[in-house]
């Protein structure tokens, strides 16, 4: 790691907001393991204080570092890899402390939702915090709303796919006995898809908003780049999935996959398409 | 008949229409040449079809407002694509500072074949330009100042540039990277009348260091033009880049004849005698005109909301039954109680 990574203003504040996702995680797989070997009256749920405590410093140091090195840079973090991966902790962190202390039937999820927050915080670790030039046509309004509501989509996914994560991992007996204080399969599912719902709203908002975004920044509504391609093909995924779940009342684990699959997707949208296009979007540099 | 609509209506169609869609998508990355449009347009025009009689047989489409607004927003926005794809145009355009927008200049040009727009009546004429740049070369900014008519005889000056483009009749000019410097010449012909113009050099500062076009007078030999610029650019410093800062003497090759010219020298060639007047800049311009871009957002917008509605009626239903008394519900482990049945 070079002398430049640690001195840098807002690493130290990135490093504590990961730390604190740390303990959270933790203790979020923690309570789940002895909640499991609990008497079910005797469940003791004081744990998800602590997790929705450090759920919410983590996100407050992480908007921290996301301030300094705003402030630093006079521009928010749209450009490298390093200040998307920075910026996506942060608001996923958000989205799903505020799920986590409005929707306590998510909780237990979060065994599998943090874990994944957790391969953001890794990665992160991973890179070096370059300093980045805003471009041109990264100045349009638009861009907040592209961004802001993509942001939302990623989020709504994310605990969809935690809760996915515990119907699949249930279904194998060394994780079965971890979650089961949760509701059943057939609850985990409707609020699962309850919140891929939502997801779809706002991914088919973040086309439309970013459709508008390109059209003022590149002359061009839709050009299929790397991610109009790799988002447009999420959005048939999560399309189908929904129109199959309607239709052909698929088994509940089959569901969960196809859950899992539209997170893979938008996943790699996020954070794939820098490695197989030079520009994310074409113009951008 | 009905029964063969509500076939074609099915959403196993549907399904099967969107998996043909997304192997169109898949092809159409990048947009590669060796992909026909078609990939596109059948899956396309097969889900329209099969939308359009989904609305027409489905109940659970046609008798629930909100599916309803978010089916045919779909459909609206297929067939608004389509059209948009017919009536479009792109064009490029280069254009020396101080001239008038020349329809018959723009080259590239794309268009559907039912384009009905006319260039004609686009007037403008373009000014000075800034573009910033950051340290290490990397663009900034672009600030583009167009002169265009205000309806009562006069001029408006505009800023345009990047994210702004110039709008005139349905088209618009959004400025590019493509931009650089032009001397402009006069040729003097032994037997003829003088004639001015401009030689447009390559993009700069992309190509700062190959400054270089040639022109062939008329009845003359060709000429190789060598422009060396002075516009303070410094690679490892913050620049703007703005032609009133900027110098050039113009190195003029021809018959083994090397002359070095300042604006306002002249030199005697074979046929006649060229003189370099001045230095100025062109600018590069990507041209788009589509009539559906507004509609095309409201139909977007007002099936995305059309489908919010429909989910948020959805969500109240479930709440309500979640609040009712006892009886109907699931127990989810303390936590709260849902309806047996399906979200979605």
């Amino acid at each position: 790691m070079s002398t430049s990574y640690i001195i840098l203003p807002e690493v130290p504040w990135l490093w504590a907001g990961l730390g604190a996702y740390a303990v959270a995680t933790y203790t979020a797989i923690r309570g789940v393991r002895m909640t499991a070997s609990a008497a079910g009256a005797a469940v003791n749920r004081n744990y998800e204080q602590v997790v929705m405590l450090m759920l919410f410093s983590g996100v407050a140091l992480l908007g921290t570092a996301l301030g300094v090195r705003w402030e630093r840079l006079g521009h928010g973090p749209f450009v490298n890899l390093f200040e998307l991966l920075m910026s996506q902790l942060f608001s996923l962190g958000l989205v799903y402390s505020i799920a986590y202390w409005r929707f306590p039937v998510i909780r237990s999820s979060a065994v599998v939702g943090l874990s994944l927050i957790w391969i953001l915080g890794l990665w992160v670790l991973l890179l070096r915090p370059a300093d980045s030039v805003l471009p041109p046509t990264y100045y349009n309004k638009w861009l907040w709303v592209h961004v802001g509501v993509g942001k939302i989509f990623l989020s709504m996914c994310l605990i969809g796919t935690g809760m996915a994560g515990v119907i699949l991992l249930r279904g194998r007996p060394r994780f079965a006995h971890l979650f089961r204080h949760m509701p059943s399969d057939a609850v985990l599912d409707n609020i699962a898809w309850r919140f891929m719902l939502l997801a779809f709203v706002f991914h088919s908002l973040m086309l439309i908003a970013g459709a508008v975004w390109a059209q003022d920044a590149w002359g061009r509504y839709w050009a299929w780049d790397a991610l109009e391609t790799s988002s447009f093909l999420t959005w048939l995924a999560l399309g189908m999935s929904l129109h199959a779940r309607m239709t052909y009342r698929i088994p509940i684990r089959v569901g969960a996959i196809a859950i899992v699959v539209v997170f893979v997707l938008a996943f790699m949208t996020y954070f794939g398409a820098p490695f197989y296009s030079q520009a994310a979007h074409k113009g951008v540099v | 008949m009905k029964r063969q609509l509500s076939k074609l209506g099915s959403v196993r169609l549907a399904l099967i229409g969107m998996v043909l869609l997304a192997g169109g998508a898949a092809l159409s990355y990048g947009n590669p040449k060796s992909t026909p449009i078609w990939v596109l347009v059948v899956p396309l025009a097969f889900l329209a079809l099969n939308l359009l009689a989904a609305i027409a047989t489905n109940p659970r489409i046609n008798r629930r407002p909100g599916l309803l607004v978010f089916h045919l927003g779909l459909l609206g926005v297929i067939l608004l694509v389509g059209f948009g794809r017919l009536t479009h145009m792109d064009a490029h355009l280069e254009i020396v500072q101080g001239s008038a927008f020349d329809p018959n200049a723009i080259h590239d040009v794309k268009k559907g074949p039912m384009h009905y727009g006319d260039l004609k009546d686009v007037k403008f004429v373009q000014g000075n330009y800034t573009v910033d740049y950051a340290a290490g070369m990397v663009r900034g900014l672009t600030h583009d100042h167009v002169l265009v008519p205000d309806g009562h005889g006069g001029l408006d000056e505009k800023d345009i540039g990047d994210d702004r483009p110039l709008t005139i009749n349905g088209y618009r000019f959004y400025t590019t990277f493509n931009k650089g410097f032009s001397p402009i010449l006069t040729w003097m012909p032994d037997n003829g009348k003088p004639i001015t113009g401009t030689v447009n050099m390559p993009a700069y500062p992309l190509f700062s260091f190959k400054q270089e076009n040639t022109w062939t007078p008329p009845n003359g030999k060709q000429i190789k033009f060598w422009l060396r610029l002075e516009t303070g650019l410094n690679p490892n410093k913050a620049w703007v880049l703005d032609g009133r800062n900027a110098t050039g003497k113009l190195v003029v090759n021809t018959g083994g004849k090397r002359v070095e010219l300042n604006p306002g020298e002249q030199v005697r060639l074979d046929g006649g005698v060229l003189r370099y007047e001045d230095l100025t800049t062109w600018m590069g311009f990507k041209i788009f005109y589509d009539p559906t871009l507004k509609p095309l957002f409201i139909t977007a917008i007002i099936s995305v909301l059309g489908m919010g509605a429909h989910f948020k009626q959805k969500f109240d239903a479930m709440s309500k039954h979640i609040n009712a008394p006892a009886g109907d519900t699931n127990e989810v482990g303390g936590y709260a109680k849902l309806p047996p049945g399906r979200v979605v």
